[in-house]
């Protein structure tokens, strides 16, 4: 039996016939099933418009954006499972992370440069996108939606900036909410709730931490996927529209 | 889709549906044929489109690979920073936030924290979440500067825009620091004046200027949103840069080649 027989076996079984409804032959039919019987895929039109491939026109910044939030994903889970959000326990946990865990400072580095790298490609997205004049209708809502992804990256990254507990952290946290303190009448209020307390402590580790690994991954996750739907359901991307003048 | 030279030189215009099937020209019949075809496209032209599965995805797995590839190389060289264990007895000199706030920081120097802090950034996001509903008009979509307008003036004005934020947003920097407004004005002007409006109305003035022009000039919104958005974008990225790689101990002004005991701003990413 060679590999296409038995490959032509696979996927007539009905164990496989029970997770994908479509067959493989290449047909427009199956290749269109493909990608909209598929949960994770169907975020994507079947179809997309040559010109919004061009490399020169979306410099894939929005694609690496997403990809670098997996990448956070999966190093964060690894660092979570050796890191403990306690005054005490962070700062030695982080050394233990970058001398005994195999791989400890290898991942480390990953999620910190990604982490940096996301936004600025975040940035860099929101730029192509307004020069491009993508924003605009019907893609205003989507353009808002963008907007609030770009500060959810930035609230990401700054709550995971106080994890490690060194020096750098701690100065770092205390100048950026301090800044939060002087917002008018919520001010004081806000950077309480945000730091739980008048200084950097325990219960900002704990707060921070929190937001940082389960309640922005979540809106985030959330919002991407509203993000990447929104592009398809307003016609895909802005190039699709460009007339040819010149 | 590529518009052929017909014998009189002109170039005829875009092929749509109704060129090929008129629909006001009286007759009661039609051209039409049976096409073997991969979708049904009613109403539009010749079409350039590829299916998502495989061409998308193949090209998203590439980029994965590179993007993954990339960090992976990039952490092998380079170590994430970590220094002394927290102590909120001794502060680090400089105390500086995460670099992308470092443009927040930046404008803390040159006046009060209620428009350094709150008002102006507050203003850019507002400014960014306004955007569509200033500009609506959907001509230039898809285009790099594109706008209702032939590309090559917006694109110019961009770039002549984005020239003087490079200039004006530094020399913002530099004359404060030498000058310090604040102090000049101290005594002679109530505090929320010298603090906050002076210093602030500078900047929304400098920021507000290039869009003034554009919008004199008759621009369509497109332009002075553009306009807009440049300054702000170019003043962001200078202020962060300035704060960044420009601010040493005591959160001075330096060199960042030459820094003072040995600082090195990139020790802090």
């Amino acid at each position: 039996m060679d590999s296409n027989d038995f490959a032509d076996r696979l996927t007539a079984s009905r164990i496989w016939r029970s997770v994908f409804r479509h067959g493989w032959s290449g047909s427009p039919l199956d290749r269109s099933l493909a990608t909209t019987s598929n949960v994770f895929f169907h975020l994507h039109p079947v179809k997309v418009d040559r010109r919004s491939l061009r490399w020169s026109y979306t410099f894939g910044l929005g694609i690496i954006s997403a990809i670098l939030f997996l990448v956070l994903l999966f190093t964060g889970a690894l660092l979570m499972f050796y890191y403990v959000p306690s005054v005490e326990r962070a700062y030695p946990a982080m050394k233990e992370i970058q001398l005994s865990v195999p791989l400890g400072q290898f991942t480390r580095n990953m999620h910190r440069w990604a982490a940096h790298l996301m936004v600025l490609t975040v940035v860099l997205h929101m730029a192509r996108v307004f020069y491009t004049g993508a924003y605009k209708p019907p893609r205003e809502f989507n353009w808002v939606v963008g907007v609030f992804l770009l500060l959810l990256t930035l609230a990401l990254s700054f709550t995971g900036y106080l994890t490690p507990w060194d020096q750098l952290a701690y100065w770092a946290i205390t100048v950026g909410t301090n800044i939060a303190g002087y917002i008018p009448l919520l001010g004081t209020a806000l950077k309480q709730a945000l730091i739980g307390g008048v200084e950097v402590g325990q219960s900002s580790l704990i707060r921070f931490y929190t937001l940082h690994v389960a309640v922005l991954p979540a809106i985030m996750s959330l919002l991407i996927a509203v993000h990447l739907w929104r592009v398809r359901k307003d016609g895909g991307l802005a190039a699709n529209e460009r007339v040819e003048e010149e | 889709m590529t518009p052929t030279k017909t014998g009189t030189g002109k170039t005829p215009p875009p092929e749509t549906i109704d060129n090929v099937f008129p629909r006001h020209s009286g007759k009661t019949y039609a051209l039409a044929e049976v096409m073997p075809g991969e979708t049904p496209m009613v109403g539009k032209g010749p079409e350039g489109t590829v299916f998502s599965y495989p061409v998308v995805l193949l090209w998203e797995v590439v980029l994965f690979l590179g993007v993954t590839l990339s960090v992976f190389l990039f952490s092998l060289f380079k170590s994430a920073p970590l220094e002394e264990i927290a102590n909120p007895l001794v502060t680090t000199d400089p105390a500086k936030a995460p670099w992308y706030f470092l443009g927040l920081q930046e404008m803390l120097e040159h006046m009060h924290p209620l428009a350094a802090g709150v008002l102006l950034p507050g203003a850019f996001i507002a400014f960014l979440v306004a955007v569509p509903y200033v500009d609506g008009a959907c001509a230039g979509a898809g285009r790099w500067f594109g706008s209702t307008r032939p590309l090559r003036s917006a694109r110019r004005h961009v770039g002549w825009i984005a020239l003087y934020g490079l200039v004006v947003m530094p020399a913002y920097i530099a004359l404060d620091n030498a000058f310090t407004l604040r102090e000049l004005l101290r005594g002679s002007a109530p505090q929320w004046i010298a603090q906050g409006l002076a210093p602030g109305g500078i900047l929304v003035v400098l920021v507000l200027l290039p869009a003034v022009v554009v919008r004199l000039r008759r621009a369509p919104a497109r332009e002075v949103v553009m306009a807009l958005f440049t300054v702000m974008f170019v003043a962001a990225v200078v202020f962060t840069v300035s704060g960044f790689l420009f601010r040493g101990p005591g959160f001075e002004l330096h060199w960042p080649w030459r820094m003072p005991d040995g600082y090195n701003p990139w020790d802090a990413l």
